[in-house]
């Protein structure tokens, strides 16, 4: 250290500072022959060679409280610093709103940090105070509305507070702005099945319609397809009425691969359920007719895949003999890729 | 840092390159990172591995009882990589404290079946049900988990859409996924959690994720890592053999960065020891030339897996 700094009470570094001069900096210790030789900063091994000495000694004081804000600022991913940090929240009694402004900072300036979304809820718990969480999220969300910690603690701070009004209208305008956006479709079966739920037909009849709707506007959306595949496993696809007829009629307009898959699993719906409703024969050909239509036009990229869905469906369904692989020696009853999981004898 | 550490060595192993590594040295690092039961035995349900020595524990390469400290416990995720690093690196595990291990991966579950990180409390999701069952399968010994509970925090994970999320409610996700799919495989149950129909489900959602290269989430962009997340995930389930393997490779490889090596999520991105990793698996599930197998569910070389195994067998006759 510079002559310049030594009887300075404010260095930049905390070794010199006379307020620290009581704490002996705690290097750390890889031993002998340290494998992972990261070139810390002077800084930050200044501030860490602190932080270690304050945990050994467990000090609980408002230095230390100061020294965690700059540990954070320097790897905000350390969940040893955030946890000392909480300690002194509670052993100094510290004002946590103004720890409310500070994560709302930090996690703004690094949404995609673990630690910080769960010191936000640790904080939220201690003022048992989500009024300010689902705006916040909201404007998380605005920036990325994709970040899964943000619709991670927006579905805990909704649970445990039960704070469902208005979700699903926020949904909509999250799909208006993004129809393809995957979370805010998850989230809309989250708010449904924890309000009104989907047992209710007028519910499901509102859901299948919304979402064929939003299929017309967007045809190639996986999302859609499988939110409306999805909300109707229950009930089974093709015992829903005129849905067969509805998907079909989409064909012309709104082809896609999923929308294909959907009438292959409708089909297998038929079968798997001997429904009198359909000809099961026409069932069975339609269900191969279109895994190969897939398999070679529509979804080639998986066209191994749709060759396998229809060999099973013809080896379930069909009269005929046993179909396998061309390439592929008949499979043994279990799996002859999975690693034998159990230990070699010796 | 111990993840890291893992990244690199069985990157190195898969790669057949452990060779360039001081073993013995390694080993005793590795060592040095593991919390042990102090004299009286009251940190028992802290044990396991550490990431660093950065709470700054004077180095002891565990050799002796295990030093008091206020803040010092293990993480589950350095646990597992702990475990898995010496296995590749063929130590014996003689130095490791099992039981407390087991002991500390108790006290991290949750009455919902997940786990924490850190007794200390963290976050608790499907990653760290992963590291969990690992631990056990590597250990030998699932009584370090309530298994049934595990399998109930699955099946609540479970989408509308079939994938699996991070936790109940959550979006479907590739890497949940196979932490789930992994888990279960691990324990010998995937076939009595999940029904014929339900993995038939799972697998058409899990095929799906490949639009070239794979992506974690349905209309996310592709990342290299997904190639082993969701190839793994398929690899398990049987499937993975009816993937497009050219047009997986070529994404892979596209996110090599020429000047440094290594592979990154996307092209023109920086290279990241993750991406590499997983990348290099990426391509061993396909069979790429020069590159070992790897275990699709315990995420080590099957050289490495193979030398578990036999000191399992050994572990077993020992207590016959």
């Amino acid at each position: 250290t510079s002559n310049k700094t030594r009887y300075l009470s404010h260095s930049s570094l905390f070794l010199d500072r006379k307020e620290w001069a009581d704490l002996e900096p705690v290097p750390q210790d890889d031993g002998p022959n340290p494998v992972v030789k990261i070139a810390y900063s002077e800084k930050f091994t200044d501030v860490f060679d602190m932080f270690r000495a304050l945990l050994q000694n467990d000090e609980k004081s408002e230095r230390a409280f100061a020294l965690t804000t700059e540990a954070i600022d320097l790897n905000a991913a350390n969940y040893t610093v955030w946890h000392y940090r909480r300690v002194l929240l509670q052993a100094l009694d510290k004002d946590l709103r103004e720890e409310m402004k500070y994560i709302t900072a930090i996690i703004e300036d690094q949404p995609k940090n673990y630690q910080v979304w769960h010191h936000r809820r640790m904080v939220v718990e201690w003022l048992n105070d989500p009024s300010e969480e689902l705006q916040f999220v909201a404007e998380i969300l605005s920036q990325d509305a994709k970040n899964y910690h943000a619709w991670q603690h927006r579905q805990w701070v909704m649970q445990e507070y039960k704070l469902w009004d208005g979700e699903l209208e926020y949904v909509e305008e999250l799909l208006e702005e993004d129809v393809r956006n995957n979370s805010a479709w998850n989230q809309r079966h989250f708010v449904i099945n924890h309000t009104s739920g989907y047992s209710d037909s007028s519910i499901l009849d509102r859901e299948v319609q919304y979402t064929l709707k939003q299929i017309k506007k967007a045809p190639h959306n996986e999302s859609a397809w499988n939110y409306l595949n999805g909300i109707l496993q229950d009930g089974g696809l093709s015992s829903f009425p005129g849905l067969l007829e509805q998907v079909t009629e989409l064909q012309d307009t709104c082809s896609s691969p999923y929308l294909t898959a959907f009438l292959v699993d409708l089909y297998e719906d038929a079968l798997e359920t001997n429904s009198s409703s359909y000809d099961q024969q026409e069932m069975f050909n339609k269900a191969l007719e279109l895994c190969k239509f897939l398999a070679e036009e529509k979804d080639t990229i998986r066209r191994e895949y749709w060759n396998y869905v229809s060999r099973s469906l013809q080896n379930t369904y069909g009269s005929g003999d046993p179909v396998s692989a061309s390439s592929d020696p008949p499979p043994p009853p279990s799996s002859s890729q999975l690693p034998d999981m159990e230990p070699s004898d010796p | 840092m111990l993840t890291i550490v893992f990244f690199a060595l069985s990157g190195l192993d898969v790669l057949d390159a452990l060779d360039v590594v001081d073993k013995p040295g390694l080993i005793e690092w590795i060592y040095s990172l593991q919390v042990l039961p102090t004299d009286d035995k009251s940190n028992l349900s802290r044990c396991g591995f550490r990431g660093s020595s950065h709470i700054g524990v004077p180095y002891s390469s565990s050799k002796g009882p295990g030093a008091p400290h206020t803040y010092d416990s293990g993480h589950v995720a350095m646990t597992y990589t702990g475990l898995a690093c010496l296995v590749i690196l063929g130590d014996d595990l003689s130095r490791v404290d099992k039981e407390a291990c087991l002991a500390g991966l108790r006290a991290l579950q949750l009455e919902d079946g997940s786990f924490y990180a850190v007794p200390e409390g963290s976050e608790n999701d499907m990653r760290f049900v992963y590291c969990a069952a690992c631990i056990c399968f590597m250990l030998d010994d699932w009584s370090g988990m309530d298994c049934q509970r595990a399998i109930d925090y699955i099946r609540r994970s479970s989408s509308y859409d079939s994938g699996i999320g991070q936790g109940a409610g959550l979006e479907s996700h590739g890497g949940s996924t196979f932490c789930a799919v992994a888990s279960l495989c691990m324990m010998g149950k995937l076939q009595e959690v999940f029904s014929e129909r339900e993995l038939k489900r799972i697998r058409r959602w899990c095929m799906f994720r490949q639009q070239n290269g794979f992506h974690g989430r349905p209309n996310k962009p592709v990342d290299t890592c997904y190639s082993f997340w969701v190839g793994a995930t398929l690899q398990l389930l049987d499937v993975f053999q009816y993937t497009n393997f050219e047009k997986n490779r070529n994404y892979i490889l596209s996110t090599q960065d020429r000047l440094v090596g290594g592979f990154a999520k996307w092209p023109d991105s920086h290279p990241d020891p993750l991406h590499t990793y997983f990348g290099i698996c990426g391509l061993s599930l396909i069979g790429e030339a020069e590159l070992r197998k790897v275990h699709p569910a315990l995420n080590i070389s099957m050289r490495a897996f193979e030398s578990l195994r036999q000191l399992q067998g050994a572990w077993r006759q020992k207590s016959t």
